[in-house]
């Protein structure tokens, strides 16, 4: 049985490089069939596993060629390193049409195309920033994803979104079963960065699943267009990309977090993060 | 208690405070409000509202309407809206009827919406431009999907004038903007005011120019009354919308007297041009052969034209007379109920109980607002039923209660009423129209006598008989 996982956080917060980075990690150190459906307009969650390639989104797809088109996988889906399956729904550039419809559309015709279901141990949903509509709500609709993890790092802002995420998850938890797997610390290296996420993660009744430490071969493997383990698989930061998905393979811990007042929140940012 | 809940209304008590029965003891009427869940509701939304009652019956526009194909319907022969070639610079229209015969609209696909319609709306300006390059001007609707994905029809229509070198003009008609189409009535009326009054001067005018104010030329009903005033000295300077074109909406503000005739969906206008230019406007009413002779003289004095305004009146009250009393003999006692969308129910109960004898015992509007049901309580005597957005299921609760024998409603009502053995006018669009003034009072008494008489209703068998 696929497991379809959709990754949220703040816009900015690393979605797409953990996401890619994880992905990349299962399918060469794990063995598993991995398949990245990126729902962010901007298209940019498979570039790295398609080695800096730029493919057609299905959105584009759909525009310039017809839904016909899109009916043809090979229009519309790139297999990249690991034999990861990579689609990108695309979308309207920013200030015009509905992106979220964009999401709608895009996932309702993998589905029809029954792609999720063929030969995949994973999907990964890689979300837009913030769940600003319906649209981008969508992988966590019935039937879809049935497991967040969350990326965050020990700022109030990528907490406060990780928190109004939460409250969007309740909303569906019910209606579709879906389950929070955890939070992703994407570290940033700020003061009692580990300390404050472990408390979050307590408070509102989750699992940090795994602190990835901030090292600048991310960024250097991004430059050549590569995730981690496909620049250096040898390197302390494949390994801990590796330890990453080994837990989400073997994660059983999924709950229906109880998300914090705002009040709370505040209180537990000043208690771990500001305080010198 | 002279609120009533229908039985059918049980589990949605709510109800109960739209629905009055009238006696000694007056309450207010809920109205103008959302639709309660439940109710199947015969209303239409903003576009229907503005596109569909407004707009719709301009002559040498394009009306385009920004949205998915099943908007459209609400652009072409929903309304009888007849129109004459004739434009105010003395040229003929190329094409009669236009506005009933020609539909436009951008058909959106999903692509259109997950990219946005703004590129597609601008090619299809250009086409339908290019297409009928003799339409005066272009009107652009948006609709629920426009609105949400946030296509600015505005900015579009900015630049496509300037592009096309005539006026473009978006109304931001979503649906979803009101509790039911009187919100699209409200919005066209601002936008033709802040787009258009004022842009243009009249070739002439005269001391006697007025404006004919929501007046739609149902089935020809405008030209009734431009009949009955023209003859008596005055100038049609605009009308709004009925048989209008698009440069008389731009001169309204020349007009010297203004005549609001559906004052639900048109006092908005009188009042912005009153305010800003100073222009007067009156109420108006030409339903039956009292109204109107009362109408005519009122005008008559206002104008100084009181001896050609009883010529009139004598002249065509004279015609239909002697007929109308033959009708109210055949009609006396026939009970009746008038649903219509907005003010018929109270123009006519008078009417029809006066002169032509019946018992209106149930008036209903969809969207009228609390000042149109004071003058529909006022109007009806005590014991008559007032519903503010009826649903099909208290108007068959209604039907097997009190037995009406005619009901003059619109065409969703219509076939329900018929499958109860009830014969039903249709008050929105009319049968064989015009319905105004003195001969159109005629061709109503005639449809209402024809209608009740028809061997049909004895020849079949009906539900709930």
């Amino acid at each position: 049985m696929v497991r379809k996982i959709a990754i949220y956080g703040k816009g900015g917060i690393g979605k797409s490089t953990t996401t890619q980075n994880t992905a990349a990690a299962m399918a060469h150190f794990h063995d598993k069939r991995a398949m990245i459906h990126g729902c962010d307009p901007k298209a940019d969650s498979t570039r790295m596993i398609l080695r800096g390639k730029m493919q057609k989104t299905l959105m584009d797809t759909l525009r310039d060629e017809g839904e016909e088109a899109c009916m043809d996988l090979d229009n519309i889906m790139s297999i990249g390193f690991g034999d990861i399956k990579c689609v990108e729904s695309g979308g309207p550039e920013p200030g015009v049409g509905c992106a979220g419809r964009g999401v709608i559309t895009a996932i309702n015709m993998m589905e029809m195309l029954k792609v999720y279901e063929d030969n995949l141990d994973f999907v990964f949903y890689d979300v837009l920033g913030d769940v600003v509509c319906g649209g981008f709500a969508m992988p966590i609709r019935d039937g879809k994803a049935e497991e967040i993890y969350v990326v965050a790092s020990g700022e109030m802002m990528a907490l406060y979104a990780a928190n109004n995420l939460c409250k969007g998850m309740v909303k569906y938890a019910n209606q579709s079963g879906v389950r929070l797997g955890g939070i992703i610390c994407n570290s940033r290296n700020v003061d009692g960065e580990r300390e404050l996420i472990e408390e979050f993660c307590k408070r509102i009744g989750t699992q940090m699943i795994h602190f990835v430490p901030r090292d600048n071969i991310v960024q250097k493997a991004e430059f050549n267009k590569k995730t981690v383990t496909d620049f250096d698989s040898d390197c302390n930061q494949a390994n801990e990309y590796k330890d990453l998905a080994d837990k989400i393979i073997n994660n059983d811990n999924f709950v229906v977090p109880e998300p914090l007042r705002m009040d709370e929140l505040e209180e537990l940012v000043v208690e771990f993060g500001i305080l010198d | 208690m002279p609120y009533k809940l229908f039985d059918v209304d049980k589990e949605i008590p709510e109800r109960e405070r739209h629905t009055y029965v009238k006696d000694e003891h007056d309450c207010e009427i809920d109205c103008n409000k959302s639709t309660i869940p439940g109710c199947m509701t015969e209303r239409g939304c903003a576009l229907a509202g503005g596109r569909g009652v407004i707009t719709g019956a301009i002559k040498d526009v394009i009306g385009l309407v920004h949205s998915p194909v099943g908007c459209q319907y609400y652009t072409t022969g929903t309304k009888r809206y007849p129109s004459q070639p004739q434009l105010p610079n003395g040229k003929i229209f190329p094409i009669d009827n236009f506005n009933l015969k020609y539909s436009f609209g951008t058909d959106l696909k999903e692509a259109n919406v997950v990219f946005g319609g703004m590129k597609k709306l601008k090619e299809v300006v250009v086409e339908t431009n290019k297409e009928y390059p003799f339409a005066s001007a272009i009107y652009v609707n948006s609709t629920c999907t426009t609105g949400l994905i946030g296509d600015d029809v505005d900015a579009v229509c900015k630049e496509m004038t300037e592009k096309l070198g005539k006026d473009v003009v978006g109304f931001n008609t979503p649906g979803f903007s009101g509790v039911s189409q009187s919100k699209g009535h409200h919005i066209t009326n601002d936008t033709v005011f802040d787009r258009l009054v004022g842009t243009k001067e009249p070739p002439k005018t005269t001391e006697y120019d007025v404006c004919l104010i929501g007046e739609y030329n149902i089935d020809g009903d405008l030209w009734v009354i431009e009949k009955y005033l023209t003859e008596m000295g005055l100038n049609i300077l605009s009308r709004f919308s009925g048989d209008a074109s698009h440069d008389e909406l731009c001169w309204m503000h020349r007009s010297k007297l203004n005549l609001v005739r559906c004052q639900r969906s048109a006092t908005y206008i009188a009042d912005l041009i009153e305010e800003k230019y100073g222009v007067p406007y009156k109420k108006v009413d030409f339903f039956s052969t009292d109204y109107c002779s009362d109408n005519l003289r009122m005008l008559g004095r206002h104008f100084g034209l009181e001896e050609e305004a009883e010529s009139v009146i004598e002249k065509y009250h004279g015609e239909v007379k002697e007929e109308l009393k033959w009708y109210k003999e055949q009609l006396t006692g026939k009970k009746v109920y008038i649903f219509s969308g907005g003010p018929k129910s109270w123009h006519l109960s008078i009417p029809l109980e006066k002169e032509l004898g019946l018992d209106v015992i149930a008036v209903a509007s969809q969207f009228e607002h609390s000042d149109g049901y004071d003058k529909m309580k006022a109007r009806v005597k005590k014991g008559t039923t007032i519903l503010d957005d009826p649903n099909s299921l208290e108007l068959e609760e209604l039907i097997l209660t009190n037995k009406p024998d005619l009901i003059l409603a619109g065409i969703k009502e219509k076939y329900l009423i018929y499958k109860y053995g009830v014969p039903a006018i249709q008050i929105h669009s009319y049968e064989n129209g015009p319905y105004i003034g003195y001969e159109g009072f005629l061709n109503l008494a005639k449809d209402v006598y024809n209608n009740i008489n028809a061997p049909v209703w004895e020849l079949m068998e009906f539900g709930g008989k």
